[in-house]
């Protein structure tokens, strides 16, 4: 009888453990500095310490999952309701702590290493992430959804992206080169190098960066040395979504080609500036102010 | 002796205060018994994290710092004999700044950052040494001069390495320049250090107290003069490195506490140097609590509250006295 009990016993363990297993699969991912992370369970509780790192989970279809943002993490709207846990280079670890994450996404080069070493220590696994090209994007959607087991939506999200990307690569393979000065700060005057992911849109479009070939990542040159690069367009994010200031200082200084043939473009910084599906809308319209300043070539016989 | 023990017991006894205070206060709050029980290792892991791991480390490192900075400042004020004279004025901090921001660029690790800061406060410490060494005789005016001037030699350094770094790696050295208790790593070799100088300075406090008055007297009084005044230099140095090292230049406080003790207590380096480790650990610690909870989650940067705090106290203080 007790043999019997027993046996019954032993295969409803059985059957419970075959039923648990797949739910506590264990789910593993590559993160941006080359470490593999790997979570016992898929992560129920997120914190994502940068806002493009809030913007990539939303999109890799965890968003329900997000406990924890930091400071200018706008995008999606419902991400504001989300607790914050204070800025990208100063967290707020006792808060971060109590909402009990068990996965924290961190940003290598804009979160202070000395805070994330001491979540590590307290045994939260933190994922790395940085995407410095437009496959590393998808790529971190998509390792982002196998973490949160959300792989259909991440997978879709990542998919349109990498579409989107290649059809105006394709449809911009051929366009003629236009020389373009791209503006991220006005003082001290800020700019992109082509190994930048914004460098890399311009690319995209048929755009010629003037200062490309610089080494600094964001270079700072000055005034003269884009009057004497004379662009063929200005493009400009601002302070704030619609901020023209930035462009309206060009315009005295009618020689530059950008000013003569009203190449002085805005394109919203939030948009461009962060490596997030949004940067498909922001490379569409890149490449839309590109080919206007083409089409503009013809109407003044230059 | 009870003219010692009286203050040193009133700060010793705000101090500790000051230190519940900071271990019960965080951005998040915690009831006291919670509180209690994680102190005494029990209670749910959450709490115990928040109190054992980052709370309290915290508390003492800041405690730690702030009792190092103003003792080297007493020291250095002796020392120099100018009562302008901080930690920093002899450019250690611009050394250890050096030091760390070149491990920032390099992408160092923290460890390394701090290990890197410290060889830079040597390294200022010894051209320092080296060079108001000079040929001719050592004044302590000579060596304020030799100080003041690599400090400012340091100065035109950061700024520089502050101009062509990257833009994403200027925040975290900017924050690293202001000073800050969030980076601090354990507390106890800045605590250890800080026992030992408070435990010196009482059978040295009579040589301090002499040279205080001048060279010349003491010199006649029968003290090493110039032996004196390179341990002092020497003492106050490591001091200062290592409150550099845990958690970057904080500000103000060397310079403004062992004035206010002054103000209150007189000039008796037996009492103002360990009245300074304790007075110093206690504003630093109160400051560093405003700085994590009066606008959190985001936090500020401690240097300002201490300023904020020190500010208005020094100059009623001083207004006061006759």
């Amino acid at each position: 009888m007790t043999i019997r009990i027993s046996r019954l016993l032993l295969t409803g363990l059985v059957l419970l453990l075959s039923v648990a297993a797949p739910a506590s699969a264990e789910v593993c991912a590559v993160d941006d500095t080359d470490r593999e992370v790997c979570l016992a369970a898929p992560a129920q509780r997120i914190a994502a310490l940068s806002p493009g790192a809030t913007e990539l989970v939303y999109a890799a279809g965890a968003g329900e999952k997000v406990v924890a943002v930091v400071a200018y993490s706008d995008y999606p709207p419902e991400a504001r309701e989300v607790a914050s846990v204070g800025s990208h280079t100063r967290l707020d670890l006792e808060r971060l702590v109590t909402l009990r994450p068990d996965l924290v996404i961190g940003w290598v080069t804009g979160n202070p290493p000395e805070q994330l070493e001491r979540l590590e220590a307290l045994g939260l696994p933190v994922f790395y992430i940085e995407p410095r090209s437009f496959e590393g994007v998808s790529g971190a959607i998509e390792r982002l959804a196998i973490l949160a087991d959300t792989e259909a939506e991440g997978e879709r999200v990542a998919g349109e992206f990498r579409d989107g990307m290649a059809a105006l690569a394709a449809r911009y393979a051929e366009a003629a080169p236009v020389r373009v000065f791209y503006q991220v700060w006005d003082e001290p005057l800020m700019t992109i190098n082509d190994d930048h992911l914004i460098g890399q849109v311009l690319r995209l479009c048929g755009g010629v960066n003037v200062f490309g070939a610089l080494p600094r990542l964001v270079p700072r040159p000055g005034e003269e040395a884009v009057l004497a690069a004379d662009p063929e367009a200005i493009l400009a994010g601002g302070m704030g979504e619609e901020n023209r200031d930035w462009l309206d200082h060009w315009a005295q200084y009618p020689q530059l080609t950008a000013v003569a043939r009203d190449n002085l473009f805005f394109v919203p910084p939030s948009l461009i500036q962060r490596p997030t599906p949004r940067l498909l809308e922001g490379s569409r319209l890149f490449c839309e102010k590109l080919e206007r300043a083409r089409e503009r070539r013809g109407a003044l016989g230059s | 002796m009870t003219a010692l023990i009286r203050p040193l017991g009133a700060l010793a006894l705000s101090a500790l205060a000051a230190l519940v205070l900071s271990v019960a206060l965080g951005s998040v709050t915690l009831p006291p018994d919670k509180i209690l029980a994680a102190l005494g290792g029990q209670g749910e892991a959450l709490s115990r994290t928040l109190i054992l791991e980052l709370r309290l480390p915290r508390s003492l490192a800041a405690f730690a710092v702030g009792g190092l900075l103003a003792v080297a400042g007493a020291l250095m004020q002796v020392l120099l004999r100018n009562p302008l004279a901080d930690p920093y004025v002899l450019g250690l901090s611009g050394g250890a700044s050096v030091g760390a921001l070149m491990a920032m660029l390099a992408g160092l690790g923290s460890v390394l950052v701090s290990g890197s800061a410290f060889v830079g406060a040597l390294v200022s410490t010894l051209l320092v040494f080296g060079l108001a060494h000079g040929r001719g005789g050592w004044t302590p005016a000579r060596l304020l001069l030799t100080g003041v001037v690599v400090a400012a030699g340091w100065g035109a350094v950061i700024t520089l390495m502050l101009a062509v770094s990257p833009a994403d790696r200027l925040p975290g050295m900017l924050y690293w320049l202001m000073g800050d208790l969030s980076y601090a790593g354990t507390p106890w070799p800045p605590l250890v250090l800080l026992a030992i100088v408070c435990l010196l300075a009482v059978p040295l406090g009579r040589n301090l107290n002499v040279l205080a008055r001048g060279a010349m007297q003491a010199a006649a009084l029968g003290v090493s003069v110039r032996r004196l005044e390179w341990g002092l230099y020497l003492a106050a140095s490591a001091l200062t490195a290592m409150a550099v090292t845990t958690a970057g230049s904080i500000g103000f406080v060397g310079l403004v506490v062992p004035h206010m003790l002054r103000l209150l207590l007189g000039n008796d380096q037996r009492l103002i140097l360990p009245a300074c480790a304790l007075a110093g650990g206690t504003l630093l610690l109160l400051a560093d609590t405003l700085a994590r909870i009066m606008i959190a989650p985001e936090q500020l940067p401690v240097g300002v509250i201490t300023a904020l705090l020190g500010v208005p106290t020094f100059l009623y203080l001083l207004y006061r006295s006759q």
